[in-house]
Parts: C-alpha cells; structure tokens; sequence
C-alpha cells in the first residue's frame, strides 16, 4: 500500500459521550475517485472536520502523503497537500470571485514578500491573473464588483472547487458537492471534478447522491454509526449486506438509481 | 483609617447598588435575549430622570415631546401595517404619503397649542402638589415605554443579518448608539447640558439606626427596585413568557418552530427593560433632585460592569453584580478616594471578561458569537 | 491658511487617523471600543517622553512602539473574547487607563498636563496622508484579504491556511499604534492633555465612523471620519449664517438619525468593496448587475 495519498487509521472521535467515530481505517489510492458514503449522521463529515484540523483526534493517525499531519494544526495542512469544499457554501460573501479564489493560494505565499505584496494595486499581477485562470479553466468568468451571494448555487460549488484547486492539492475533499444542484449543474460539476481528477489529483467525496457516485466515484467506503462497514468498487456496494441494512428502507431506491448509472455514464464518455 | 464609619458606607454602597440594579437587569435582558449591548438603556434612564424633573418644574415641553414621541410610534405602527396588507402598491404610496401628511399636521397641531401650561395649571388646581409627581411618573413611564417600541423596530425588526460575518452583529449596537446620540441630544438641546435641579417631596427626611444613618427616599427606592426585580425574576421563572424568552435566547432560530411567536415577544421584553430603565429614572430624580444629560452615561457604565460580574443574560447574576459594584464603588471612595474608584471597577470587569466570562456566577447560553 | 480652516483640517486630520486605528481590528472582524484607551496612551507617552528631553520627532514613534508593545501584551488575552464580550473588554481596558492616568501625579494626575513641542498642520496632514496611503496599502495586500476573509468566516480562512491569531493580533496592535500616534499628534498640536477629553464618547464615534464609512475597503475610514466631522460643522455653520440657531442644536439628533436609518438601509457602511471595484472600472464594470457568470460549460 505504498501508494496511498491517505491513509487513516484507529480513529476514534467523541463528543461528550458520544462516540462519533470509532475506529474508523481506510486509504486513498493516488489518483483515485473515492467516495465515502452512509445514512444521515454515519460522521461523514466529521471524519472531513478530522481531516482538516477543525476537531482534534481522540486516537488514531493519519498520514497524508507519507507524512503524519495528526497533530498538525489547522492551518498548515492545507500546504502538506490537502484542501476542502464544504456542505453548505463558505465562500467569502465581501469578497468578489477573484478575491475567494485568490484566498485559496494563501498556503502558496507564505514568505513576508507574498503576504506585503499589493496584490489590489497591480490589477495584473501573477496571483491575480493565476486565480482569474482557474475561473475561465472552470467555464467561469467573472466582472468587477461581482457579489459572490447573488450568483446561482451551481456557480458558487464551483467557486468553491475551484479555490479548493489553487491551493495545489494533492487530495481534494469534496463535502456533499452536488447537494442542492439540479440535473444540468450537477453535469457542469461532474465535468470540472473529471478535469480535476484527469489532472492528477485524487478526490475523496462525501456524497448522498449514489448517481453521482455512481458516476464519478471508482471507490467507496461506507460508515455507518461512526463504523466503516464496507469498501470496495461502487458495483459491489449494494450488494453487500451490510450496506442494505444500514440503507434499510431506502435500498430499493438505491437499485433505481443504479440501474440509471450506466446510460447516464455513456453521456458523460469524453 | 476611621472604621467606625464602615456600617454607614456598607450601607450607602447598598443603596448605590440599588440604582444601578434595574439598569443592570435592563442591560442585562436584552443581552441575554438578543446577544447586544443596548446603549439606548442609559439613554431612557435619563430621559424618564429628565422627563420627571421637567414635569415637576413645570416645562410643558415635556408634554410636546411625548406626544411626538408616541405620534412617532403610532406612525410607525400603521406604516407597518400598511406594508403587510396586502393592497396595490399605488394604494400604500398614497397611504404612506397620507400618513407623512397627517403626522405633519397633527405635529404642527401639538407645537401650536402647546397644552403644557394649561395642564399645569389645571392639575396645580383640581390634585395639588400631588398631582405634579403622579403626572411626572406617568409621563416619564408612557414616553419610555412608547419609545422602546420604537427601538425595538430599528434595533431588532427592521436589522438583516445577511451574512452572519463579525461585523453584522454590531449593527444593533450601532443602531442603539444613534438612538443614545438622538435622545441625549434631543434633551440638550430642549434644557441645555447643564445641572437641573428640583425639590423633593421627602425634603431630608432620615432615620438613624444606631450608628447609621438611613435616608428614607434612598431606602424607599432601594427596596422598590429589589421588589420589581424579584418580581421580575420570578415572572421569568414561572410565566409563559418567561419560558418563551429563555427558548429565545438559548435558540433564536428554531423559537419559532417550537410555537413562541419571536415577533411579539422581543417587543414586550423591550418594553420591560424600557420601564426597568424609566423606573430607576423616576427614582433618580426623587433621590437625587439633580439630573442632566449625561447621566445614563455615568450609571450605565457602572450598571455593565454590575452585569459584566454578574454573567452576561444572567437576571441574578446582574442584580448581586451591581450590588458588589455599588460597594466596591463607595468602599474604595473611602478607603482611597475617589479618583481611583475606575482601576478597582475596570480591573475587576477587564479581569473577569478575559479569565471566567461567563460572570461570577458561570451559566448562560448566549454570546459565544460565531461557531 | 485661516485658523478656522486649520483648525478643522487638524481635526479631520486626527479623527482620520484615529479611525484606522479601530478600522484595522474592524476590518478583521474585531469590535474596537477601547480608542480612547489606546489614544490617551499615545498622548502621555509622547509628551512625557518630549518632556524628559527627547524631540518629538523621537517622543512620537517611541510613545507608537510603546502602545503597540502594550496591545501586543493584551492582545492575546482580549482577542481570546468575541462578539459583545470583545467590545466589553476594550471599554473596561480604556476605563482602567483614564483610572490609571488620573492617579499618576508625575503625569498631572487629574490637572492635565503640558505638552512642550508644537506640531502645526505641516506636521499632522503630512503624517496623515502617511497614514492613510499606508492602510490602502495594508488593505491591498494578500494579508489585508486574509484579514478580509477572517471578519467573514475564520474557520475557512483557517482551513485555506490563514494564521487567524497572527493576523488578528497584527491588525490590533498596529492599530492601537496607530491611535498612539494620533494621541500623540494631538497632545503636540494642542500642547495640553487630560484624560477627560479622552473619553468613552470618543471611543464611540471613532467606532462609529469606521462603522458607518464600511469595513470591507479602506475607503471606509476614511470616508466615514470626513463625512461625520465635515457634516456637522458645517451644519453648525449653515446655522450661524442663516441665523437659523435651532440648526446647530439639533444637528446631532439629525446625526444620530441618519445613524439608525443607515443601519437598516445600508447596513454595511458607506462604501462597499462593489461600489470600489465598479468605480475602478467604469466601462467594464457593472456588467448588468447580478447576472450570473457562468458561461455555458
């Protein structure tokens, strides 16, 4: 397993008495498309909430990229490689587009030059240029003065993936990334999250939509009660007994959908 | 130092803290429920010292400004109506226009006639001196009380918190600073900023027990204030609106989903801490004979430091928490003199904010701000 | 110049500097009430410092290295607090220092105390403008957006790398350095101080500028000291040519009027980041306004 660019393992979180997560192993293939799946409340997201330093681990390690970044604080994961979007929008609402992606390359400028350089006063400058970029490499254009808040939802996720990008990951974590959108976003953020995969960088995406796992993802954990339960291709996920039972009561619906997977995954062949 | 005068100054501190105590609970509510300092507190503590005073010397003006005030209100009131029917929009421009119109009117009315002098002279007739003080405090509790509607409208209605970022949640604060800045101006510029004096009834009326003396007034407004704020707490405790507000502070989101209807209870909270602040007005003025301005600045910053000690939304907390500061207030006034009464307050205060912020007494679930 | 002019211009001047001082906090998202703390500090330091025989061009940038030293000091545990319990600190910090001040008979206790050397406006406006093209600067900087986006969402600036405390602590002290220096300034323009005058009213309309000029740009500041100091004078001055006295008495409640409306109606300040960025482009700007910009994928 040399290849991992993640690899957790024996993590254990609580709240109060409450075990979220217990015990809780897996790895990321580099490259790889993997998605971590389960019921409303498995601890999807603070298993991500770990990841990135917003709670500290009771027990347990994880090492992303051949280096362990357990006790690592919050800030500085982001420059060992690892860089997130979130369940519900966090773009800066007083910032424009520009400014939100040019928020992610602050891991990039980390000498005293980078942080004092009048980023505002030289409207050409590399960073700037750099962020605006990404946005038309996203299909994404911007004008002065945009406000963030007033653009459609679709638009904004994609903001987000692409601030996430400018950090330059190596493991991009994508936190319920087609909730909310409708058929046509989803299709634009399945098509940026391929370019993003193509070039190099492995997703790890937690994810309620099983079409759009189904259609992204080539890897699938499963947790459930803050256990994982299952891993494996998302072929074999709902066959395994295990997952129908903690689906129990949704797994037909889940049998629609993966019956629909493969035309809609013959549309998005390049 | 002189001991023997100990038992007097603990008991002049006590009587202090009990001025600040109803300014403390006022501050201490609204913090509690809505997670802001309401700088309009001292504002209409002052203004129902002032209103009083003015009623007891005979300035009809006083009786000018009230009913702007609640010409101010009813306005609003029926605006808002207006906005919520659900007429055509031509219809509401010409509503609202009729209403400018007629407050205007009725405005020119009210400064016109001036019934001030005619009121006075009246009730000096019919009630005697008697009746003066029962116009004051009648005044004094209406105009607050009107105007605490008012405030909650542009402190709490009106306010959109769209982002949720630092700064959205010092718009109230700032709302309530301007309010400060109306109302303390407004009265400048009515009575000038200097002293204003009048009489009290009780005269020096006082009673010694052994060694200290007691003055009756200071007892008198010291035991009504403990009175309305036990009163007060108990209600809290016990009523329907008292289990509303507290579901208010701990969730001012899902509130509503639970069956408190937000809407009217704010208004009815505001009013409360409104007639808390109008009260201890009323008794500053009968106290201390000698009000201006500025003196909502003066007890407020006491009366936050008294919550402060208390926890912050904590009832209790802010009425032992104004106590200890009347105390601590007059105790280093004697022991080291008065210039130096700020470093043991703020200190103390500065101390506490930083090390245990959740007061004396710890347990409140507001203002942990974002996250 | 006319010593009516002057003296206004040394005003707006000292208002304008204090104002960065608490916008820099503001702009990370930190409520500033302590100014006149951080004011009185700036003005004794300076003036003592003067009067035991250094210069003022000495007394001035010692007295802003000694109040940014004692920031520094208390940042740490008062930027521990937020939302109303930040505002509360800062007020009790600036009461322990007027309590402090007026206690200290080598600094003239509750007399005051004289300043020697006099800065005239060719010192102050000059010092001033330093200021302001400074703060623009600071504010057009990757840390200025990092302060930008700690005052909307601190966890994600974490999470993209932000050191949430540097930033917070460096945008306080250099601030409270800042209001030194326009202490400072104004004990040497005046040549006399007592903490008096640095009162919790200060604290508050200097909070009220930043405030009421936006937080999102560094136009904010310095728009919102103008308008707040030109308005009322020359309300004050509207009413002295047209005999009209009642003017200059109520100007301030118009003052504090247009405060509460301009919280419901503009509640983010005078200025906004998208009013800058359009009038920083006026042809390609505004691109009918909220359009979505998203270009078919």
């Amino acid at each position: 397993m040399a290849d991992n660019v993640l690899s957790i393992e024996g993590l254990h979180k609580s709240f109060g008495g409450l075990k979220v997560i217990d015990d809780v192993g897996f790895a990321v293939k580099r490259g790889s498309r993997t998605a971590l799946i389960g019921p409303n409340g498995a601890g999807k997201t603070t298993v991500f909430n770990l990841l990135t330093g917003v709670y500290p681990v009771d027990e347990g390690t994880m090492v992303l990229d051949g280096r362990d970044i357990t006790r690592v604080p919050a800030k500085d994961r982001v420059i060992f490689g690892m860089s997130r979007s979130f369940q519900n929008i966090r773009l800066m609402p007083h910032l424009s587009t520009v400014e939100n992606v040019m928020l992610g390359q602050h891991a990039r400028a980390r000498r005293l030059g980078d942080l004092l350089y009048p980023l505002g006063l030289m409207p050409g400058n590399r960073w700037a240029r750099a962020a605006k970029e990404a946005l038309e490499d996203a299909g994404l254009e911007t004008y002065p003065g945009q406000v963030v808040a007033n653009l459609p939802y679709g638009v904004q996720k994609r903001i987000e993936v692409v601030r996430a990008m400018i950090s330059q990951p190596k493991l991009l974590l994508l936190d319920e990334p087609a909730a909310g959108l409708n058929q046509v976003e989803a299709q634009q953020l399945l098509a940026l999250l391929e370019k993003v995969s193509a070039s190099g960088v492995t997703l790890l995406v937690v994810e309620h939509d099983m079409h759009f796992v189904h259609n992204l993802c080539d890897h699938v954990a499963v947790l459930n009660f803050g256990k994982k339960i299952f891993e494996g291709t998302p072929a074999q996920v709902n066959d395994d007994p295990l997952v129908r039972e903690a689906y129990l009561g949704s797994d037909t619906s889940m049998a629609g959908q993966q019956n629909a997977a493969p035309a809609a995954g013959a549309a998005d062949a390049p | 130092m002189d001991l023997s005068q100990l038992p007097q100054q603990i008991v002049n501190g006590l009587m202090l803290g009990g001025v600040y105590v109803m300014v403390a609970v006022a501050f201490t509510l609204i913090i509690g429920m809505l997670n802001f300092l309401n700088f309009t507190v001292p504002a209409l503590f002052m203004l129902a010292a002032v209103l009083m005073w003015a009623i007891l010397e005979g300035h009809g003006i006083a009786l000018d400004l009230t009913a702007i005030a609640v010409l101010l209100v009813l306005a609003m009131m029926v605006a808002d109506r207006l906005q919520q029917a659900r007429l055509p929009p031509p219809v509401k421009t010409v509503g609202a226009l009729g209403l400018v119109a007629g407050a205007c009117v009725f405005l020119w009315l009210t400064l016109s006639f001036r019934p001030g002098p005619a009121v006075f002279a009246w009730l000096d007739g019919a009630v005697g001196a008697g009746g003066r003080w029962f116009l004051g405090i009648v005044v004094a509790l209406a105009t607050v009380a009107v105007l605490s509607l008012l405030i909650e409208r542009f402190t709490y209605r009106y306010m959109k918190a769209k982002y949720g970022d630092a700064t959205e949640h010092a718009l109230p604060l700032v709302s309530s600073l301007g309010f400060l800045i109306v109302i303390e101006h407004t009265v400048i510029s009515t009575w000038g900023s200097d002293a204003l004096t009048t009489e009290s009834p009780f005269g020096n009326a006082s009673f010694e027990v052994g060694p200290v003396l007691f003055s009756v007034p200071q007892l008198l407004s010291l035991i009504l204030s403990l009175a309305i704020v036990f009163g007060l707490s108990v209600m809290l405790k016990t009523t329907k609106l008292g289990r509303a507000l507290r579901s208010i502070a701990e969730r001012p989101d899902t509130a509503p989903l639970m069956g408190v209807e937000v809407g009217r209870i704010v208004p009815v909270v505001y009013v409360i801490a409104g007639l808390l602040c109008a009260t201890a007005g009323i008794l500053f003025t009968i106290n201390y004979t000698t009000v201006d301005a500025y003196i909502g600045d003066t007890v407020a910053t006491v009366a936050i430091a008294g919550m402060v000690l208390g926890g912050l939304g904590n009832v209790w907390g802010a009425i032992v928490g104004a106590m200890l500061i009347g105390m601590v207030e007059v105790m280093s006034i004697y022991m080291v003199g008065a210039t130096f009464k700020k470093i043991p307050i703020w200190g103390l205060l500065l101390l506490i904010l930083i090390v245990r912020p959740t007061g004396l007494f710890g347990h409140t679930a507001i203002g942990k701000g974002k996250f | 110049m006319s010593g009516y002019l002057e003296s206004q211009l040394i005003i707006l001047c000292l208002n304008v500097i204090y104002a960065y001082g608490i916008f820099l906090p503001a702009a990370s998202g930190q409520l500033n009430l302590g100014a006149a703390g951080f004011i009185t500090i700036g003005a004794y330091s300076s003036a003592w410092i003067n009067a035991s025989g250094a210069p003022m061009y000495i007394a001035i940038p010692a007295s802003m290295l000694f109040c940014a030293a004692i920031a520094f000091t208390i940042a740490f545990p008062i930027l521990r607090t937020r939302g109303v319990y930040m505002v509360l600190a800062t007020f009790a910090f600036a009461e322990v220092v007027a309590g402090l001040i007026i206690n200290l008979e080598f600094l003239g206790a509750a007399a005051g105390y004289p300043v020697e050397s006099h800065a005239d406006y060719l010192v102050v406006v000059p010092v001033t403008i330093l200021v302001v093209l400074l703060c623009f600067f600071l504010m057009s900087t990757r840390l200025g957006l990092a302060m930008r986006s700690i005052h909307d969402d601190e966890a994600v600036a974490t999470l993209f790398g932000v050191d949430v405390r540097l930033a917070k602590v460096a945008a306080f002290t250099l601030g409270a350095a800042l209001m030194s220096l326009g202490g400072a300034l104004y004990g040497h323009h005046y040549n006399y101080i007592e903490t008096q005058t640095f009162n919790v009213l200060l604290s508050i309309y200097i909070l009220l500028y930043v405030l009421l000029g936006g937080t999102q740009t560094a136009w904010g500041p310095l728009v919102g000291a103008a308008f707040f100091t030109v308005v009322p004078e020359a309300l004050r001055q509207i009413a002295t040519a047209s005999g009209h006295a009642w003017i200059a008495d109520s100007r301030f409640i118009f003052f504090g009027a247009i405060i509460v409306l301009m919280m419901v109606f503009r509640p983010e300040g005078l200025v906004t980041r998208t009013m800058v960025d359009r009038a920083a482009t006026p042809f390609g700007g505004g691109r009918s306004g909220a359009a979505p910009a998203a270009r078919t994928a």
